[in-house]
């Protein structure tokens, strides 16, 4: 007997606003707990920018809201924790998987450190070295590329994450709210030293395509499987729709905390 | 009598990177929690476990032993994960509200 490799189903639904991208993950995540659906890797990009929040956050404490809207940026409340991340020149990925996989460890930081093993793996394809730093980052040279958060709900993971392609810390700043204005300038310097991004890891523009190429890959290769392009279902169409207007656009859900 | 409500919060670097933030209204003269928001960028699973823990710590009074006694029992016994913080790390950022320095 040989090994068969599992087919996961691999969508990639280019550019969408803050409150469907949130949208489609949890449709996702509901259709594949309810079996009807693979394991599903998900790459996409947010148009127009965005600054999606971790769920415990405070909207109101982390975001400058007025400012947001002042330059048409959408915020959005994930269902998942983690921190405010402001979406613009990235490949965001998303992984549905049932929580009792094989592949899947049962414990919360292993998984984030396996799922993490697609992402640096993929990253290899296109020639950089990068490696975990938990709790849910991944880093090139001691300096962030990736920030990753997980939920888990009816048995099953959702993960999803950014690999950044360009970073604009200043303009990041103008959007997410600081403790002390005294010290934002220090902080952005701060920053500016601890993040990086594949443009300034490559020394040259990458295009969306070439990293999802090279993310699928690496997704394969971590999880010994094959990923086969394919579009979202009726049911999980119809789901995004329903979240979106019914949890991500509104205010109920974004600022309830 | 009147009961003088006080607001006040609290920002805590958690060793390890994370940041929690409480914002609490509490009675100065019973010292209890009147109300509570426990943010910030770390994770709980399940992530619905923190609005019930908000929820049993109302009324409480905000002594550190009777705080550590209460969540500690209740992550226990709703088989509740934390990630990037513990339950001394939430007792902490409590009394910093309500600490003068």
């Amino acid at each position: 007997m040989f090994h068969m490799s599992e087919t996961w189903r691999l969508l990639k639904t280019g550019y969408a606003d803050a409150y469907t991208n949130m949208a489609m993950d949890k449709a996702i995540l509901e259709a594949h707990s309810e079996g009807s659906v693979p394991p599903t890797v998900r790459f996409y990009q947010w148009n127009p920018p965005a600054v999606s929040i971790g769920y415990f956050q405070s909207l109101e404490a982390e975001v400058d809201t007025l400012e947001c809207r002042r330059r048409g940026v959408n915020y959005v409340r994930r269902v998942t924790g983690g921190g405010a991340v402001y979406h613009d020149k990235e490949l965001t990925y998303s992984i549905v998987i049932g929580e009792s996989h094989p592949e899947i460890p049962g414990n919360i930081l292993e998984s984030y450190s396996r799922i993490c093993g697609a992402l640096i793996k993929g990253l290899r394809h296109l020639g950089i070295n990068s490696s975990y730093a938990p709790i849910n980052d991944i880093v090139v040279n001691g300096k962030k590329i990736s920030g990753n958060a997980q939920t888990r709900k009816n048995k099953t993971v959702l993960q999803h994450g950014t690999i950044l392609m360009d970073v604009d810390v200043d303009t990041m700043f103008t959007l997410l709210k600081v403790p002390d204005e005294k010290i934002k300038g220090k902080l952005i310097e701060d920053i500016k030293e601890r993040v990086t991004s594949l443009k300034q890891v490559l020394g040259r523009e990458v295009a969306f395509d070439e990293v999802a190429d090279a993310l699928k890959k690496g997704f394969e290769e971590e999880f010994n499987i094959k990923l086969v392009e394919d579009s979202l279902t009726r049911e999980e169409e119809e789901l995004t729709k329903e979240f979106k207007l019914k949890i991500f656009s509104r205010e109920e859900w974004n600022h309830r905390r | 009598m009147i009961l003088k409500t006080m607001k006040s919060e609290s920002r805590y670097k958690i060793p390890g990177g994370k940041l929690l933030r409480v914002f609490l209204e509490y009675s100065e003269d019973t010292k209890t929690i009147q109300d509570i928001r426990i943010t910030g960028d770390f994770f709980v699973y399940p992530e619905e476990a923190i609005e019930e823990l908000e929820s049993i710590l109302l009324y409480t009074p905000i002594i550190e032993e009777d705080l550590k006694e209460k969540i500690s029992r209740f992550i226990e016994t709703n088989d509740v994960t934390l990630v990037g913080l513990t339950s001394e790390d939430l007792v902490k950022g409590i009394m910093m509200c309500v600490s003068y320095e």
